[in-house]
């Protein structure tokens, strides 16, 4: 029954995300402005929401590993899993942001990169998330994962600064599209394409976020029988 | 189709094509992860199954 849900699921994804195409390069007319180019924000938009929302999830998964680790193994093991999976399906989106951006800035702004605040605290996101990775990689020891949680909750410190800094600063970043200053907004007919991309992409990241937690949870079971099995030798 | 348009048409599939790329190129790795953990556990005497 579960492995049916989980087969629907992803079967549900998967023609979201054709369908989610069929919007983008089909129904979504050309801009006036940009031309074919502007169809880029169907992709980097919604990989920039579902990379702020991983990096949430292990937020929440750091501050809770820090609660339990003390008196609730089980649940601190559950919280650091999600930790983990919730930055490591982060950091593959905002890679695709940090890609499709610099595409689009190419034909848009005539340069791949600039060090304006929109870009650079991206970039400095991205590479804080990288390093979390790293250390979990490569850290050995019973505090490499209360050390992650803590780089994790540090690094989820710069998702509301990336967030707001479009708003905060000038930069060469276009100016917030949804929820910005009066006259922001998109033409009705390249809504439903977007919205219709937000949600299959949204569906794609939680499909392989679930993937990566099981993964993870399988590892802590198979290390726990491993670290069993050395103590009763 | 006019220069501009054509460079638009290239930098779009690009975007879309790396976009998918890394998506993919993780969720193929994931596979390979899982697999090796699957045959791990199996090979070893330790684990309950």
């Amino acid at each position: 029954m579960k492995k049916l849900a989980i087969g629907l699921y992803a079967a549900v994804t998967i023609a979201l995300m054709v369908w989610g195409f069929y919007q983008a390069i089909y129904v979504a007319p050309t801009d006036a402005m940009q031309g074919e180019i502007f169809r880029i924000i169907f992709y980097h938009v919604p990989s920039a929401s579902v990379a702020f929302l991983f990096f949430a999830v292990s937020l929440i998964g750091s501050i809770a590993y820090l609660a339990f680790r003390r008196n609730r193994d089980g649940w601190a093991q559950i919280a650091d899993a999600w930790a983990l999976a919730g930055a490591e399906v982060g950091v593959v989106f905002c890679t695709v942001v940090l890609l499709t951006g610099p595409i689009w800035g190419r034909r848009a702004w005539g340069i791949w990169w600039t060090w304006d605040a929109r870009l650079t605290t991206t970039l400095v996101l991205w590479l804080i998330y990288v390093s979390y990775l790293l250390l979990r990689r490569f850290a050995a020891g019973p505090q490499m994962q209360t050390y992650a949680a803590v780089l994790g909750i540090f690094g989820a410190l710069d998702v509301p600064i990336v967030y707001m800094s479009n708003r905060w600063w000038r930069t060469q970043h276009p100016a917030p599209v949804f929820g910005g200053s009066e006259g922001s907004g998109m033409d009705p007919s390249m809504v439903h394409p977007f919205l219709w991309n937000m949600l299959a992409w949204f569906c794609w990241g939680v499909l392989i976020l679930g993937i990566r937690y099981y993964v993870e949870r399988q590892h802590q079971r198979f290390a726990a029988i491993e670290a069993q099995a050395a103590l009763n030798a | 189709m006019d220069q501009r348009a054509i460079l638009d048409h290239q930098f779009l599939v690009a975007a879309y094509a790396v976009t998918w790329a890394v998506q993919l190129g993780y969720v193929a790795w994931l596979a390979l992860k899982w697999r090796a953990q699957k045959r791990n556990a199996a090979r070893n005497p330790n684990n309950p199954r």
